[in-house]
């Protein structure tokens, strides 16, 4: 899978930008906004983490509502080949570093759902996974335990293969065109976010992302219209 | 006084509220952790979100108004800090006053429109008109209460109105000579600070918490600050108008936290009202509260 290792981040020589470094690390590992996409049974163990009982907010997590806020994506259960379009849609406009967090055994290997033809089966071919939590299933203390390994990877600066759907998006496409068909195509544009952002990789474009780009069709803002004018149209 | 001292006021002021606007967030969200029988965020958990949001990495802007217009609401919220006396420090509020700032109030609302009307998220626009309708229900209370007041005290200069409460003692004070405007006051208090049973316009479950759902990285940054600077004003301007400002930093600390506290207690026990309800709400009960508080104030 990792045919481009990611690049390691240099340790800057001005200790007191390194001092910058290890404070934003910090911040960012104290400070996890979590958009939870609830699409199996896993969600029903959330509620026992973020209340009273394990209470996440204690380590600085706590819910948002928009991908835009957010910069966990807790996705629990299964994904069908429907909710992993959903998936990838809400992956792609959250702010970078983002991280996912693949919860119950559906998101690593289909799980009991493993014969299903509707079921995407690794959720890693379609998003770059940070943390999986196991478990069918997992308790709220797994829950828990999978978000603290996250904090400890963010803290010492190593939880960046977000950075690889940015660097290997030719990869992902490509498996994301396997499964929706050669006309998929998201909002959001992958490959200039990589350019504007210093994240374009050897493996940013290729056979599949020139695939899209043969029938993409540019966003165009929605038309706004009133009642009266849909009426009179139709 | 000097022109140094005067620019040591002006930098110093919005800095103050800033600290204690993030100790209120953090009051806001340990409150509700109590009441929910959780431990609840750690002491500096506001400072880590708002860092956090500035050092995202990609920035998602829908273009330069939505940019501007954060800086409008934040920046409408510095101005306002250096017009409300505190102890030790006045700024330019001599030069304000009471009407001024009820001006001012309503700029953050309308820089947060500009910026969530180039985001053209639906969401947004909804949550949007919600909020423009709720300052329309709170901003007709809150005058009366602030002309009222200024009746009482015969000024509308915030410098003046704490100096009177505080020459004649807690017997002048603006909660004791009239509490029908107090309570009046209060009550518009829990709208303005937008929280429920107002809470309208942000309504997570429903709207996407509205204005905000474009908003991340230091868009959404940027609104955390507003709303510390939010609590913090809040506070203060119910502090100077009905408890007497503050003697010394202590005793004014004591006072906003606890007028802050207040609304924001009441918020967790109680679900979200409709648009409509909240209007019909907020224009009865705190109106004919204020309105009574102004015939004893005229008498």
């Amino acid at each position: 899978m990792n045919d481009f290792p990611l690049p390691v981040r240099a340790e800057r020589s001005n200790p007191l930008a390194r001092v910058f470094d290890e404070l934003i690390d910090f911040c960012r590992a104290r400070s996890m906004f979590m958009l939870h996409y609830c699409t199996g049974c896993g969600a029903i163990e959330l509620p026992p983490a973020m209340t009273s009982r394990f209470d996440m907010e204690r380590l600085g997590i706590q819910p948002m509502v928009t991908p835009r806020q957010a910069d966990i994506l807790l996705i629990t259960g299964y994904v069908s080949i429907k909710t992993l379009k959903r998936v990838i849609l809400t992956y792609e406009q959250m702010g970078s570093p983002k991280y996912v967090i693949g919860i119950c055994s559906c998101t690593v290997n289909g799980g009991m759902y493993w014969q299903s033809y509707a079921t995407a089966k690794k959720l890693n071919e379609y998003l770059p996974v940070d943390v999986y939590i196991a478990g069918c299933m997992p308790r709220p203390e797994a829950v828990i335990e999978g978000l603290r390994k996250l904090m400890g990877e963010i803290k010492a600066g190593r939880a960046n293969s977000w950075e690889r759907y940015f660097r290997e998006y030719d990869r992902y496409l490509a498996a994301q065109q396997n499964l929706f068909g050669p006309n998929w195509q998201t909002p959001t544009d992958i490959i200039g976010e990589a350019r504007d952002y210093q994240l374009y990789g050897p493996g940013t474009e290729g056979r599949h992302t020139e695939l899209l780009q043969q029938h993409q069709v540019p966003l165009q803002p929605l038309r706004m219209t009133l009642h009266s004018d849909v009426e009179k149209s139709s | 006084m000097s022109t140094t001292h005067l620019l040591i006021e002006l930098v110093l002021m919005p800095l103050v509220a800033f600290v204690v606007g993030l100790a209120m967030l953090l009051m806001l969200r340990k409150i509700g952790a109590r009441l929910q029988r959780r431990v609840g965020p750690p002491l500096l958990q506001p400072l880590f979100d708002v860092i956090k949001l500035y050092s995202k990495r990609t920035q998602v802007s829908h273009g330069l108004l939505h940019e501007a217009g954060i800086v409008v609401a934040v920046g409408a919220y510095v101005a306002i800090e250096t017009l409300v006396p505190v102890p030790g420090m006045n700024g330019i509020a001599e030069k304000g006053g009471l009407i001024l700032l009820s001006y001012l109030m309503m700029v953050p609302s309308l820089g947060l429109a500009l910026g969530v009307g180039q985001c053209a998220n639906p969401n947004g626009s909804i949550g949007l008109s919600r909020a423009m309708t709720a300052m329309l229900a709170y901003d007709i209370p809150f005058m009366l209460v602030v002309f009222g007041v200024a009746w009482q005290f015969q000024t509308t200069n915030l410098v003046e109105l704490v100096a009177v409460q505080q020459a004649g003692g807690i017997a002048t004070w603006g909660i004791v000579e009239n509490p029908l405007l107090a309570i009046a006051g209060l009550f518009g208090l829990q709208a303005m600070l937008g929280k429920q049973p107002f809470e309208i316009y942000v309504a997570p479950a429903e709207i996407a918490t509205g204005p905000m759902v474009e908003m991340g990285g230091k868009f959404l940054g940027g609104l955390f600050v507003m709303q510390s600077f939010q609590f913090y004003t809040a506070g203060v301007l119910y502090t100077t108008m009905f408890l007497g400002g503050g003697e010394n930093w202590f005793t004014f600390l004591i006072k906003i936290f606890v007028v802050v506290a207040i609304p924001l207690s009441v918020a967790f026990m109680f679900p979200r009202y409709r648009t409509e309800d909240m209007v019909r709400l907020v224009w009865k009960w705190p109106v004919i509260l204020a309105l009574l508080g102004l015939v004893v104030a005229v008498q």
